[in-house]
């Protein structure tokens, strides 16, 4: 059979069962690598391919699934030697009776970042050398047994980038329909369909009954012509450990409902053997696929969650430098804490998206892009917008997202189409095209809707199909253009109906210039919903804005049962104008680690005081109080935590104090700090990094896993005198070593204090770190030292 | 009651483990360094327990090896482990994981807040050992119905039983597939909450011994042991 055939959907096209089965028991030793089997015992693979291809597999697939550098490191072997072997023992089966063979990539056996240490680049390079190394012995690639999106993510572009054979992807999923790091059936389809994959499926973790509801989701989320297949295992393992427990027969009974649900092809994974095969064959042969109406819905997901956009969404908007001071300077800082504070901060709020814009004159805004596209996915599971004119940064910030984004924007000048719609095709993202060309904004609705045609006519050119088109037919001042508003809203609803696109809007521009803002805010997106507005990108903190939607639903009966609304409001009285509390006094809510009151505390002192004075005479006194009461045993962790936590918060008050006049800032001095590389353990470091803030220091944070070329580069960038280490683990110890002794070599003139679990003053001493810090607080003492009191 | 059964490679065993009812807070607060009932501590597991009993997915897997076929890269022999091995025939190795969505959570709190991220990483690492306690008890059960005798855990780390051995142990395992947990080069954990350990069998009574802190990396800085206590006191 040829290759084009098994996607065509005018049969079943069968694939194989289990190989650890057959292996097992063929007498495999127990903890013996199988890949090596492609050199020691390659007729014992063919044999295996052969019994599934006599079976009626159309498709064997290699013995390659472990056969990644990580996994074979310390076999004898390389990727190069046993790809190519195990591929020709399944050849040597399948070229006498026309099947075809598999390149079959598994996980790589490693976890990637955020929550491993392996960089996503770097699983770009190792899937890229099993590719290389198999593709010319292969008629396609399936990537399979995958749990994590961003592995997915990873292989497909490496199977992609390196070759032209057709990919077939499936992921394990457990009971509750989530794999083991939580992703979730329709954000596999959207991603892997959005980055190319040719079929997608379903392997292994349960048996057809359990997997059956998920492969109807499957089914469902998939775009119509895309081939969905499942390979599941024989049942569920015996509980004695002695295997699993259906029969061929049961387990073909129990695949019969696939047959509604439109699915192409199907095999088996642990426990099946050829027997499962051929009774699949003998009781699906010679019928068609049934067809499967599958999903026409815009997905915008995270591997835990998937937004179809199908009523109003509402993106947050303040991940955006523009017109805020503490944000450009927390941009050129390359402060990511800040901007994760904006995003959790908006998540709270209601956000279903988040906008994420990070350009500044002089920021370099590709690599800030890739850095809060990574910082943010680490902590908050909503889709993510990302907003930029700059390809490269686009770019950069497409190829780390870990889902299915949406690209804001693109325009009707030519230029800008054809360099950022092929992006989006290539990295599966929805797109937002603005109303406006080389000409500027039209006046009229019209000439708005000619440029939305045609910037979705280039869209659908590019491969990006109409429900991921977006147009924004651009909001316009009131206080200038007060005869065009009603303009955006007609041509907003014109593009809806007539080209059935999503439509977007930043709302808030309409009151620019005008007071009392929210009024007119409110009023316009409530108008605009009403004409068919889809994504309004607005402050979700602001409650008013959030009411509008929420009100706006339960209005037009999208809200069933008012449900949403009754969740967000019940319990609670509209907003009134209300007298302030008197809250307390700064120090004491430092004292007494209350985040909210000290933050409101600082901002009435602030009225009175100078930003310095603040500092000096109100809040580090008051740390100082905790500090002596923690040292004498008086006060616990807990304590100096929640105190340092709130002083935390008065702080940042101060610090948008500062940044608004443009004075120099309350710093006494620059420290850089770090968790080293190889390490994932950050919490000492985030507490002394909290703490040092505390007492005034502006902290560089580097994250956790820096290498040793970052923080030299950091200190050299910052000229900070002294620089914190962490590591928590005697493993990372050297990596510790290595980075001050980086920072020796370059002959950098910053101190080094180090801490951690395993650190002794000894050791600190021996690997050449100026100082030892016990705790937090000895961290802040040689700080003082270090910078004088 | 058996915890129910998850696909895993041949030869090894894996299942969902039931979910502990309520956080060991005596632990937890030993864990903070701070007295029982400490109101502060209280009042930020008031907070976060509810989220991480709702984020956690206890899953443990485990084999039974006989000892002259256990690989060399374990270093089962020697030193302080093969000394809380003396006697048994085989041993169960065993990996248990709170799961992605735990990690997911105290990332989020670590972004947010850090008094509470550390009450919550606390309280992480106490409900992995309640995970892991879990697993131990069902084992032991199984064990005591064929009428064998096992010993308590003993993990990569203790005494002088290199944490390099993690890697084999979880690819002896195959924890990523079976239980989603990952080593990183550096022999680090992820998600991080998981627990390795190795437990001896035998056909007759056996306690094992623990390294005590002889060969322990932190018997110089280690708290418990300014205390006078070690960590084994519960």
């Amino acid at each position: 059979m040829q290759i084009g055939d098994i996607f065509k959907g005018e049969r079943y096209i069968f694939l194989d069962g289990g190989m650890g089965t057959m292996l097992q028991a063929a007498g495999l030793p127990v903890g013996e690598r199988p890949e090596l089997l492609a050199v020691n015992r390659p007729e014992l693979l063919t044999s295996i391919h052969r019994a599934y291809i006599d079976a009626g597999s159309d498709i064997v697939y290699a013995n390659t699934f472990g056969a990644s550098a990580k996994k074979l490191a310390g076999s004898g072997y390389t990727v190069e030697q046993l790809v190519p072997a195990a591929l020709e023992c399944a050849r040597k089966a399948a070229a006498p009776a026309g099947a075809l063979v598999a390149l079959d990539i598994g996980p790589l056996g490693e976890l990637l970042e955020p929550a491993g240490t392996l960089r996503f680049e770097e699983a770009c390079e190792q899937f890229k050398r099993i590719v290389c190394a198999g593709r010319d012995h292969a008629d396609l690639i399936v990537l399979e047994t995958m749990t994590d999106l961003y592995e997915v993510k990873a292989a497909l572009l490496a199977a992609k980038e390196n070759s032209s054979l057709p990919v077939m992807v499936s992921m394990t999923f457990e009971e509750n329909g989530r794999s083991f790091t939580g992703c979730s059936v329709e954000s596999f389809a959207a991603t892997a369909v959005g980055l190319g994959a040719d079929a997608v499926g379903i392997n292994c973790s349960l048996g057809p009954a359990e997997i059956f509801p998920m492969a109807k989701a499957l089914c469902e989320a998939t775009r119509p012509g895309v081939p969905v297949f499942v390979k599941p295992n024989a049942g569920l393992p015996r509980a004695d450990g002695s295997g699993y427990d259906i029969t061929p027969q049961s387990f073909c009974e129990q695949m019969q409902p696939y047959k509604a649900l439109g699915i192409r092809m199907l095999g088996g994974c642990c426990g099946t053997t050829p027997e499962f095969i051929r009774s699949l064959k003998e009781s699906f042969d010679g019928e068609r696929p049934a067809e499967r109406a599958g999903s026409r819905r815009s997905w915008l997901c995270t591997p835990v969650r998937a937004v179809a956009v199908e009523d109003v969404t509402v993106v947050g908007e303040r991940i955006n430098p523009t017109g805020k001071k503490r944000f450009q300077q927390a941009l050129r800082e390359g402060d990511m804490d800040y901007i994760l504070t904006q995003a959790v901060e908006q998540m709270n709020a209601g956000a279903q998206i988040l906008d994420v814009n990070v350009g500044l004159p002089g920021v370099d805004e590709p690599a800030l892009m890739e850095a809060a596209v990574k910082a943010i996915q680490s902590v908050v599971d909503l889709p993510l917008q990302l907003d930029s004119s700059d390809p490269e940064a686009l770019e950069r910030g497409l190829r780390a997202y870990n889902g299915k984004p949406i690209v804001n924007s693109v325009n009707g000048e030519q230029k800008v189409l054809d360099a950022i719609l092929p992006l989006c095709r290539k990295y599966g993202a929805a797109v937002v095209g603005l109303t406006l060309d080389e000409n500027g904004i039209p006046k009229k609705a019209e000439e708005r809707v000619a440029v939305a045609r045609r910037i979705r006519q280039a869209a659908l050119d590019a491969g990006i199909p109409n429900e991921d088109i977006y147009i924004d037919c651009l909001t316009l001042t009131a206080s200038a253009q007060q005869e065009d508003v009603m303009e955006t809203l007609k041509a907003l609803q014109t593009c809806k109906q007539e080209m059935g696109v999503h439509t977007v809007l930043g709302v808030s521009n309409i009151s620019f210039g005008l007071p009392c803002r929210p009024y007119l805010n409110t009023a316009f997106l409530t108008m605009a919903m009403m004409h068919g507005l889809d994504l309004p990108i607005i402050n979700p903190n602001l409650e008013e804005m959030m009411a509008a939607v929420a009100a706006f639903r339960v209005l037009t009966n999208r809200d069933k049962q008012s449900t949403d609304y009754i969740a967000r409001y019940a319990g609670r009285t509209a907003a009134a104008p209300t007298a302030a509390l008197q809250g307390p006094e700064l120090g004491t809510a430092v004292e007494q680690g209350l985040k909210a009151e000290a933050a409101a505390a600082a901002r009435e002192l602030l009225k009175s005081k100078e930003p310095l004075e603040v500092v000096n005479g109100v809040l580090i006194p008051a740390l100082d109080k905790v500090g002596a009461g923690f040292e004498k045993g008086t006060l616990f962790l807990p304590q100096l935590l929640q105190a340092a936590s709130a002083a935390q918060s008065a702080f940042e008050v101060v610090k948008e104090a500062i940044a608004r006049t443009g004075q120099g800032g309350a710093s006494r001095g620059r420290i850089v700090v770090a968790t080293v590389k190889g390490d994932i353990h950050d919490i000492g470091k985030n507490i002394v990094k909290v703490i040092l803030e505390n007492y005034g220091y502006d902290v560089t944070d580097l994250g956790r896993d820096v290498a040793p070329e970052a923080v030299v580069d950091a200190v050299k960038r910052t000229g900070a005198p002294l620089v914190g280490l962490s590591a928590l683990m005697t493993t990372t110890l050297p990596s510790m070593q290595a980075t001050i002794e980086a920072l020796h070599r370059e002959g950098l003139p910053c101190k080094v204090m180090v801490g951690g679990a395993v650190l002794t003053p000894d050791y600190a001493k021996q690997i050449g770190a100026d100082y030892y810090a016990k705790d937090a607080k000895a961290s802040a003492d040689i700080a003082k030292e270090v910078f004088g009191a | 009651m058996r915890a129910s059964v998850i696909c895993c490679p041949p030869g090894a065993e894996a299942v969902r483990l039931q979910l502990p009812v309520a956080l060991r807070r005596e632990e937890v607060y030993r864990y903070m360094g701070c007295p029982q009932d400490d109101p502060t501590a209280a009042a930020l597991l008031d907070v976060c327990e509810p989220e991480l009993l709702a984020a956690v997915q206890p899953r443990g897997t485990w084999r039974v090896l006989f000892r002259q076929d256990a690989p060399e890269g374990l270093y089962l022999d020697p030193g302080d482990v093969g000394r809380h091995l003396v006697g048994c025939d085989r041993v169960v190795l065993m990996a248990v994981t709170l799961g992605a969505g735990v990690e997911r959570l105290l990332r989020r709190y670590t972004a947010a807040d850090v008094a509470l991220a550390s009450a919550a990483d606390a309280a992480g690492s106490v409900l992995a050992e309640q995970a892991a306690d879990e697993l131990e008890r069902i084992l032991r059960e199984q064990f005591a119905q064929q009428g064998l005798y096992m010993t308590g855990r003993y993990s990569p780390g203790y005494g002088d039983w290199p944490i390099q051995v993690q890697r084999e142990l979880c690819r002896i395992l195959d924890t990523g597939r079976s239980i989603g947990l990952g080593v990183s080069e550096n022999s680090l954990m992820a998600p991080r909450k998981s627990i390795t350990a190795v437990l001896g069998v035998a056909d007759h009574p056996v306690t094992g011994k623990l390294a005590g802190c002889g060969n322990c990396v932190l018997r110089d800085t280690c708290a418990y042991r300014k205390r006078g206590k070690t960590c084994a006191d519960r």
